[in-house]
């Protein structure tokens, strides 16, 4: 019962900042539209060879674009949280929860993702008002599929948030990251090595449930498998790799510095 | 069973290069209730055994242990809270109000409870009118008072400060220390205090450990080592001047010898080491036709017996 109020506790936080910095959202919302804008403006001027970079068709693109998103804030909350935490001086007292500081970084995510779901909803209203293609959204099939191709995303970011602890200074490997997502995203799972990757054969399935209308329980089950073990393996190699940087964070006495 | 225990920590930084033994086998207790100030010049490792009693960083070896939990697993973190050194402590953009709650909620404590708690706080440290204000709004002494009051929401039996009265104006340091003495007196905390500020720890608390080097010194009641150190220092005050010749065979008797001249008096401070005879001074005082006024023993600080066990003198 009490990690429950601790876990509301940081939920709230991140909230309270949403709610108090509003210029931050709007704006970051600004640029995530804007880039879709060009990729879309550019898409028509250049034609199929454009679209097809996303997918088969335009929608896939907002697809594409509506799970990269969700990738970039799910694997980077966290650590940009514990570098902006390590720079504020408040790292310290966050670690001193009595429920552990992996149970913190979980809390953080769920946060992050209910944060992003926000988010990404006013993104994607905008994206098909522009486009003018209207997806199925159907939230049943699509926040569990969502919640299992992040999984593995959250791993990344979890490792990354442990690099974050030791290394401090780490913002230029994050920008290469994102380019890398870009690509995850657009690589079509249909060799094996791709859906061992992340992101691939989520974004594969999602695109089928909001363009094709497919319902989860109607997609092949051999791929909804693959899919939550590659959720599975990268959350928790990215969950042990977390503990491992926490426990050499504090044994060099690194978790107050920056 | 202590609240808190101690023993034979030792913390070395492994850098690239070179190790930094920070903390070299240090021992002490702290029985429940406590106040205790942990005193030492800079580098001598007192935030690092802090850091380590709050499982923030991991001994190189020895036994840390908080009401018989090893201060490394984070069930000992539901006794332990701490306002650490130099850092912020709080949440620059969260109100007084947000800060108090988030912390609690981060421990653990419901919300109905932790309102209750913080009301009290909040009336405690004079923080009414600034519930609402973002603590990047609050004054020096306000945040630090602030971080106190985050620390004490979490309802922990042992708190650990580390230079809690850093950069605060002289009232303030003031307010501050009367509330750590209140905590004592409850018996409800165990205090565990450093500071360079020797008025805050005198003020505050009945034992000092000093450490030097990583090492303990000294671990002492602070009016034993007070009467250590008051037993052979004395002030003696002579109505007049004393003649030059007088002075100057006092002074290559005593070498250790501070003399005074007033306008209408003398004052001698000397401290006898063993072996000085205190007659042997009167004796020489008399020869020189001086009248006694005032005999004392100075009463040593905390401060000069601090730096007097630092540098080893005793
Ligand atoms: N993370 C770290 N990595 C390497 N060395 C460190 C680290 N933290 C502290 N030290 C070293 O350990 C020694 C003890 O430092 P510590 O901060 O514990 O001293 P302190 O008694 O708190 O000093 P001060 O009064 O200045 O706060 C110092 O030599 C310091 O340079
Ligand atoms: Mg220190």
């Amino acid at each position: 019962m009490s990690r429950l109020w601790a876990f509301w506790a940081i939920v709230r936080r991140q909230l309270i900042e949403l709610k108090r910095y509003p210029f931050n959202t709007i704006s970051g919302l600004a640029t995530l539209y804007i880039i879709f804008l060009l990729i879309f403006l550019g898409a028509k001027f250049i034609g199929t060879a454009g679209t097809r970079f996303f997918g088969e068709s335009l929608e896939g693109l907002v697809v594409g674009f509506m799970v990269w998103t969700f990738a970039i804030a799910a694997y980077s909350d966290l650590s940009w949280a514990l570098i902006r935490e390590a720079q504020l001086g408040t790292l310290e007292q966050l670690y001193m929860c009595p429920f552990g500081f992996r149970f913190v970084s979980l809390a953080w995510i769920a946060g992050s993702f209910l944060t992003s779901l926000l988010f990404v909803s006013v993104l994607l209203a905008l994206m098909m008002a522009t486009t003018g293609k209207v997806l199925h959204l159907n939230l049943g099939s699509l926040l569990p599929l969502l919640l299992l191709t992040l999984a593995s995303v959250y791993g990344v970011g979890f490792a990354t948030g442990g690099l974050a602890l030791v290394f401090k200074r780490i913002q230029a490997f994050f920008q290469i990251l994102q380019f890398v997502f870009v690509g995850l995203v657009a690589l079509p799972a249909n060799t094996w090595w791709a859906k061992a990757l992340p992101l691939s054969l989520g974004t594969k399935l999602i695109a089928r449930v909001m363009i094709d209308g497919i319902r989860l329980r109607d997609l092949p089950a051999s791929e909804l498998l693959v899919l939550l073990a590659n959720g599975a393996f990268y959350f928790l190699l990215g969950f042990l790799a977390l503990w491992g940087c926490e426990r050499i964070a504090r044994q060099r006495g690194l978790l107050g510095h920056y | 069973m202590p609240a808190l225990l101690v023993e034979d920590l030792v913390k070395v930084y492994r850098g690239r290069r070179k190790e930094v033994v920070a903390v070299d086998g240090v021992s002490f207790r702290l029985e429940p209730g406590e106040v205790v100030g942990l005193l030492g010049a800079n580098g001598a490792g007192k935030t690092t055994t802090i850091k380590v009693i709050c499982g923030l960083i991991l001994p190189t070896a020895g036994r840390v242990e908080v009401f018989g939990i090893a201060s490394h697993r984070r069930q000992a973190l539901r006794h332990v809270a701490a306002v650490l050194e130099g850092s912020r402590n709080v949440y620059w953009r969260l109100s007084v109000e947000e800060n108090l709650a988030f912390f609690a909620g981060l421990q653990g404590i419901p919300p109905r409870k932790a309102r209750k708690r913080i009301r009290e706080l909040i009336a405690l440290l004079g923080l009414e009118e600034k519930r609402r204000t973002t603590a990047n709004l609050l004054s020096q002494g306000m945040k630090q008072k602030l971080a106190l009051a985050c620390a004490l929401v979490k309802g922990t039996e042992l708190l650990l400060l580390d230079e809690p009265t850093l950069g605060l104006d002289v009232e303030t340091s003031h307010e501050l220390r009367g509330l750590i003495r209140e905590l004592a007196r409850e018996g409800r905390h165990t205090v565990l205090l450093s500071s360079h500020d020797m008025g805050v720890v005198e003020d505050t608390c009945e034992r000092v450990v000093i450490l030097a080097q990583g090492k303990v010194v000294t671990d002492d009641r602070i009016d034993r080592l007070l009467g250590l150190f008051r037993t052979r220092a004395y002030r003696i005050v002579l109505s007049g001047h004393l003649p030059p010749g007088a002075a100057a065979v006092l002074r290559s008797r005593f070498p250790l010898l501070k003399l005074h001249t007033g306008d209408h008096e003398t004052t001698l401070e000397v401290e006898l080491a063993p072996g000085y005879d205190f007659y042997e001074l009167l004796d020489h005082l008399r020869e020189a036709g001086a009248a006694i006024e005032e005999i004392s023993r100075a009463e040593p600080d905390l401060e000069e017996v601090f730096l007097k066990i630092v540098k080893g003198e005793k």
